[in-house]
């Protein structure tokens, strides 16, 4: 088959099992350790296996790998360090997963999307998680890094807006 | 490849209303068009459009090294200097890119040619990915096609895949930024939205007019948060000459699509593409437009930035001339003239969509012109086998 097997909208959508007057969406994201931590602060233990579950076979696939153990510790310290095998036979090193990212959307009561990936904490205690590297949708044209993970976003006062949008006077800026 | 008349569903405004899609008819003409569709075979569909477009966008992928390292092109593309090594530093880190289209002329009978990229603000997104796939749904509900026929689409799939790949990577807050007033670009950057929301990825919108600046030049929302990600549908070029342009390199902001995108999106890469692949089947004749000289019969002039079909001249073997008004200056490239396939007065032209870097679907527009313009009217296809036959209640 050609296409897609569903085509499903959740916000632009206007059925009526969705429209209530007081839909609104909202967004939970967070880092845990556990399932326990994530199931005592989220408050639904499926959401939180369901998304550790998908960290977990996500790690294997984009943890970072080293060919030798001592580089793999030199980064993510001694006991956070384990051996696997490719297909080839070739071992590598990855660290183990100390962590990871659940992201609900809501709409209303709704649950429209869940997504779990892995972070891994380095020796010097900070969290991270893996870029997106090859496979799927994409073939090699990213690259494969690892990203800090920051807690709150950023703050600053605004000073100007309306620096940009002055060329778009037709129809569409689009094409 | 057949143009074939259908009967429209009767509840077609309906559908359109319930999923949002309020720019189906536009300053009161129809843009949505279900009284025809094109039918492929599949054969067409995996060999003359799928496996060229994977082709020509890995081609288009591995020119970018060249370019961004070479100061020639990067004039030669009109690129400002200012912006060279933000565009080379976004290409040599990677800087993650979500989707693209291709404009083909394809005919069914002969190779379809590469007439431009859509690279850095395609629209008709979601047309293409929902309407058009709900349209084949229901006519299969209603009997009017097999059950059997396919459709080359799975584009609304690759969009939640590739922002589930993206995720992790993206730095919050993320918002998908339009202009404000463009009802069309609204409806793609909702749907966009709409597709990252099922991967699970929280964003907002913002208008593009609306982006603000701080003190220490980097961008914010309404909320005065320093913007992590800006989904933009607004040319690059744009961004690079107005008045904010100047903060975009030490902004800290991740933009979709990524500052390489301009190279890619510049009509000035059909002419090195042709350098380099030179009599390639799915490639046009292309050179940079030298200024000057009267336009040699067969050739078509394009500016280098130019959308919607606007500021087109085209000079035809039989000498016919035609040109379209635009707001549209600069250098430009000439193309050799292949014109469009023509059904009764209609002229199709095949958008084949790329996301990540998989091709993964099409969406057909057709003016009354052989420059295709912002009148053309979109129109749904299907793969059918040839010998079944099409029922028409």
């Amino acid at each position: 088959m050609k296409r897609s097997r569903t085509a499903a909208l959740v916000l632009m959508s206007a059925a009526p099992l969705l429209l209530t007057a007081c839909t609104e969406e909202t967004t939970r994201e967070g880092l845990y350790t556990s399932i326990d931590e994530c199931a005592g602060q989220v408050g639904d233990l499926a959401a939180c296996e369901e998304a550790f579950d998908k960290a977990r076979r996500e790690a294997e696939l984009s943890a970072p790998r080293y060919a030798s153990f001592d580089e793999c510790v030199a980064e993510y310290g001694t006991n956070r360090c384990t051996a696997r095998r490719d297909s080839n036979g070739h071992g590598y090193f990855i660290p183990l997963m100390t962590g990871y990212l659940m992201a609900q959307m809501f709409r209303g009561d709704q649950r429209a999307g869940l997504s779990g990936s892995p972070a891994f904490r380095d020796g010097n205690g900070n969290w991270k998680r893996p870029a997106p590297g090859s496979g799927g949708v994409y073939s090699n044209g990213v690259a494969r890094t690892m990203l800090a993970i920051s807690a709150e976003p950023n703050r600053a006062p605004t000073v100007k807006r309306g620096g940009f949008g002055s060329s778009g006077s037709h129809r569409s800026a689009g094409s | 490849m057949r143009r074939v008349p259908i009967a429209e569903r009767a509840n077609w405004r309906d559908r359109a209303a319930q999923a949002g899609f309020d720019f189906h008819t536009i300053d009161g003409d129809r843009y949505w068009d279900e009284s025809v569709f094109y039918a492929f075979s599949l054969e067409q569909i995996e060999s003359d459009i799928e496996a060229p477009t994977e082709e020509l966008h890995a081609m288009a992928i591995d020119m970018l090294d060249g370019i961004v390292g070479s100061e020639e092109q990067l004039s030669r593309l009109a690129i400002p200097e200012p912006f060279w090594d933000l565009v080379a530093h976004s290409w040599r880190t990677r800087q993650p890119h979500l989707y693209g289209r291709m404009d083909l002329a394809y005919s069914g009978r002969a190779p379809a040619k590469l007439l431009e990229l859509n690279y850095d603000t395609p629209t008709s997104l979601f047309e293409a990915a929902f309407f058009q796939w709900q349209w084949l749904d229901d006519q299969q509900g209603e009997g009017r096609l097999p059950a059997a026929a396919d459709q080359f689409n799975s584009i609304y799939e690759s969009l939640v895949e590739a922002f589930a790949t993206l995720a992790p990577s993206l730095p919050r807050p993320f918002h998908f930024s339009a202009v404000r007033d463009s009802t069309e670009d609204r409806g793609t950057v909702n749907y966009l939205r709409d597709c990252a929301i099922q991967a699970g990825i929280d964003c907002g919108l913002l208008d593009i007019e609306d982006i603000g600046i701080s003190a220490d030049g980097r961008f914010t929302d309404l909320e005065d948060r320093v913007i992590g990600t800006l989904f933009k549908l607004y040319p690059l070029e744009d961004l690079f000459r107005e008045e904010f342009g100047r903060y975009l390199a030490d902004a800290d902001t991740l933009l979709l699509e990524p500052p390489w995108k301009s190279v890619l999106s510049n009509k000035g890469i059909l002419p090195l593409l042709w350098e380099k692949h030179e009599g390639h089947p799915n490639l046009l004749a292309a050179r940079f437009d030298p200024g000057g000289e009267d336009l040699p019969r067969g050739w078509v002039r394009k500016p280098l930035h130019s959308r919607e079909g606007a500021n087109i001249e085209m000079h035809h073997e039989d000498g016919r001339r035609e040109r379209t008004d635009g707001p549209y200056r600069g250098p430009g490239i000439l193309q050799a003239l292949h014109p469009l396939v023509e059904f009764g007065g209609r002229f199709p032209l095949v958008g084949s969509w790329v996301v990540g870097d998989r091709a993964c679907g099409i969406g057909i527009r057709e003016d009354r012109s052989a420059i295709t313009r912002d009148s053309a009217r979109f129109v749904p296809h299907a793969i059918l086998d040839e010998d079944v036959g099409v029922l028409i209640a």
